[in-house]
C-alpha cells in the first residue's frame, strides 16, 4: 500500500457532508409536522411554502442540505476511488459503504417524489412502472415500494422519512464515529445552508394537472431519462445502473490486471454518464 | 474442519433458510396486499360537448356520433399525456411518445396504443367511465 495523502478534499468535504446530513435530518423532522402523504399532497406542500410560518425556509433548507449532503458523499466516494483507497478496505466494508451511497440517492429520489408536484408525481409513476416491467416478480416487487391510487405517496414517505435514513445511519455508524463531534464543520455548514435557504428563491412547483411540454426527472437520473427514450425500461432503469454498481462493488476483490481494467471501465462509464447528464441539462433529456 | 462439524453447520444453515422462508412468505404476502379499487368518473352532458373532453385522467372523445374513452396514461411508463388540438395528437412530456386522436401509437418508446377504458351511457345523457387502480 502506498502512503495515503490527506488532501483538503479528503478531510473537509466529508465533515461538511456529515453536518449537512445532521441539518437535513433536523429540518426533515420539522417538515413532517405539517406534511401529509395522503389526500392532495401538492396542496399540502404549497401550504407549507405559503401558509405555514417559515415553511418556505424549512423546505428550502431541507432541500439544499439534502442535495449538499449527497453531492458531498458522491465527491467523497470519488476521492476514495481515484486514490484507490478501496484497496485498504475489506470487501464487506466497501460493499456496505457503496450500498450507503446508493441509499443516499434513493433518499434524494423519494424526496423528489414527495414534493407531489408534476415532476414528483411523474417520477414516482415512472419508478413504479419500471419495477412492474421486471419479468415475473415485477408486479409484486413494485408494491413493496410504491402503489397507485390514494396511497401513492405513502410508501415513498415511509422510505424517505424512516426506513432509509435509519438504515443509512446504521450502516455508516462506525465510519463516521471519529468525526462526529466536529463543531467547526457543523457551524460552517449550518451558516452556509442557512444563508442559501434565506437568499435563494425555491423554484416554482408545477401542479400535477398542468400541461407542460417537457417534464424532467431529478438531476442524477437525467441520463437514465435519456436512455429510457431508446432502451427497454428494465435495461435502462435497472440493469445498466445495477451492472455499474456491481462493477464498483467487486472492485477491491479483483486482482491487479483485472482490477486496472475494471477501474478504467468504471471511470469511462462514469464520464459517459456525466456527459449524458450535462447534455440533458442543457438540451433536455 | 471436522467432517461432522461441517455437516452440523450445513444442517443448521438449512434450518435457518427454512425458518427465513416460513417468516418471509406471510410477511411479503401482507406487505404486497392491496384491495383492488375502481374509480368512477362521470361526464355530464355539458362536459361532453367538445371533440376531446378531459376529466380526472380520462379523455372522452367524439367521432361522428360515436364516443370512446382513453386513459391519459402513456403506455410507456405512465406519465399523463398532453392533447394538442392543432395537430390533434397526444404527446408525452416524459420521453416524447406521440399518439393520434384515436389512441394509436405513432412514435416514441411507448410502442403500444393507448388503453381504451370501458364506459356506459345513462338515459339522462351522463357517460360513466370506470378505471381500475
Ligand atoms: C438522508 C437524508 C435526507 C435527504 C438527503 C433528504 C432530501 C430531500 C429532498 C431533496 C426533498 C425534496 C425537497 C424539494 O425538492 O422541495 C425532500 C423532501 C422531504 N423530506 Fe427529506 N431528506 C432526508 C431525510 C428526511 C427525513 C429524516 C425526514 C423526516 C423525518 C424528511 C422529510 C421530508 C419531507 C416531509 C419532504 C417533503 C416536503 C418537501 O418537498 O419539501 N427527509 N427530502
Ligand atoms: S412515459 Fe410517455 S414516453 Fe415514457
Amino acid at each position: 500500500m502506498p502512503p495515503i495523502k490527506n488532501t483538503k478534499v479528503s478531510t473537509y468535504l466529508p465533515r461538511l457532508g456529515l453536518s449537512a446530513l445532521i441539518l437535513c435530518l433536523i429540518s426533515g423532522i420539522i417538515l413532517t409536522f405539517y406534511y401529509r402523504p395522503m389526500g392532495n399532497v401538492f396542496q399540502n406542500v404549497e401550504e407549507i411554502t405559503t401558509l405555514v410560518p417559515y415553511g418556505w425556509f424549512f423546505r428550502q433548507f431541507h432541500y439544499i442540505s439534502g442535495q449538499v449532503f449527497v453531492i458531498l458523499m458522491l465527491i467523497h466516494t470519488l476521492d476514495h476511488f481515484l486514490k484507490k483507497r478501496y484497496l485498504s478496505y475489506s470487501t464487506g466494508q466497501w460493499f456496505l459503504l457503496i450500498l450507503s451511497l446508493c441509499i443516499c440517492f434513493f433518499v434524494l429520489f423519494t424526496g423528489f417524489v414527495l414534493k407531489g408536484d408534476k415532476e414528483g408525481f411523474f417520477a414516482g409513476q415512472i419508478f413504479m412502472n419500471i419495477l412492474r416491467a421486471i419479468p415475473i416478480a415485477g408486479e409484486w416487487l413494485s408494491k413493496l415500494f410504491i402503489v397507485p391510487g390514494e396511497d401513492f405517496f405513502f410508501l415513498p414517505y415511509l422510505y424517505h422519512c424512516f426506513f432509509l435514513p435509519i438504515l443509512l445511519i446504521y450502516l455508516i455508524r462506525e465510519h463516521i464515529r471519529e468525526w462526529l463531534p466536529d463543531q467547526k464543520a457543523l457551524f460552517a455548514g449550518a451558516a452556509g445552508l442557512f444563508l442559501y435557504a434565506l437568499i435563494v428563491k425555491p423554484h416554482v412547483d408545477v401542479p400535477p394537472d398542468a400541461a407542460v411540454d417537457m417534464v424532467k426527472g431529478p438531476w442524477f437520473f437525467l441520463g437514465i431519462q435519456t436512455l429510457l427514450k431508446i432502451m427497454h425500461p428494465v435495461l435502462a432503469g435497472l440493469f445498466i445502473p445495477g451492472l455499474f454498481v456491481l462493477c464498483v462493488l467487486i472492485l477491491p476483490k479483483t486482482g491487479t490486471a483485472w482490477g486496472r481494467a475494471l477501474y478504467y471501465l468504471i471511470t469511462t462509464a462514469f464520464c459517459l454518464y456525466g456527459i449524458l447528464t450535462f447534455r440533458a441539462i442543457i438540451w433536455g433529456p | 474442519m471436522e467432517r461432522r462439524e461441517f455437516i452440523g453447520k450445513g444442517i443448521k444453515r438449512i434450518f435457518y433458510a427454512i425458518g427465513a422462508i416460513i417468516l418471509a412468505y406471510p410477511a411479503f404476502s401482507f406487505m404486497k396486499f392491496r384491495k383492488s379499487r375502481k374509480k368512477r368518473i362521470i361526464f355530464h352532458p355539458d362536459e361532453q360537448t367538445s371533440i376531446v373532453n378531459f376529466k380526472k385522467g380520462v379523455f372522452l372523445l367524439r367521432q361522428g356520433s360515436e364516443n370512446y374513452a382513453l386513459s391519459d396514461r402513456c403506455t410507456h411508463l405512465g406519465c399523463s399525456l398532453n392533447y394538442d388540438p392543432v395537430s390533434q395528437r397526444f404527446s408525452c412530456p416524459c420521453h416524447g411518445s406521440v399518439f393520434d386522436v384515436t389512441g394509436k401509437w405513432l412514435s416514441g418508446p411507448a410502442k403500444k396504443d393507448l388503453y381504451r377504458v370501458p364506459m356506459t351511457k345513462k338515459a339522462n345523457g351522463d357517460i360513466i367511465v370506470t378505471i381500475t387502480l
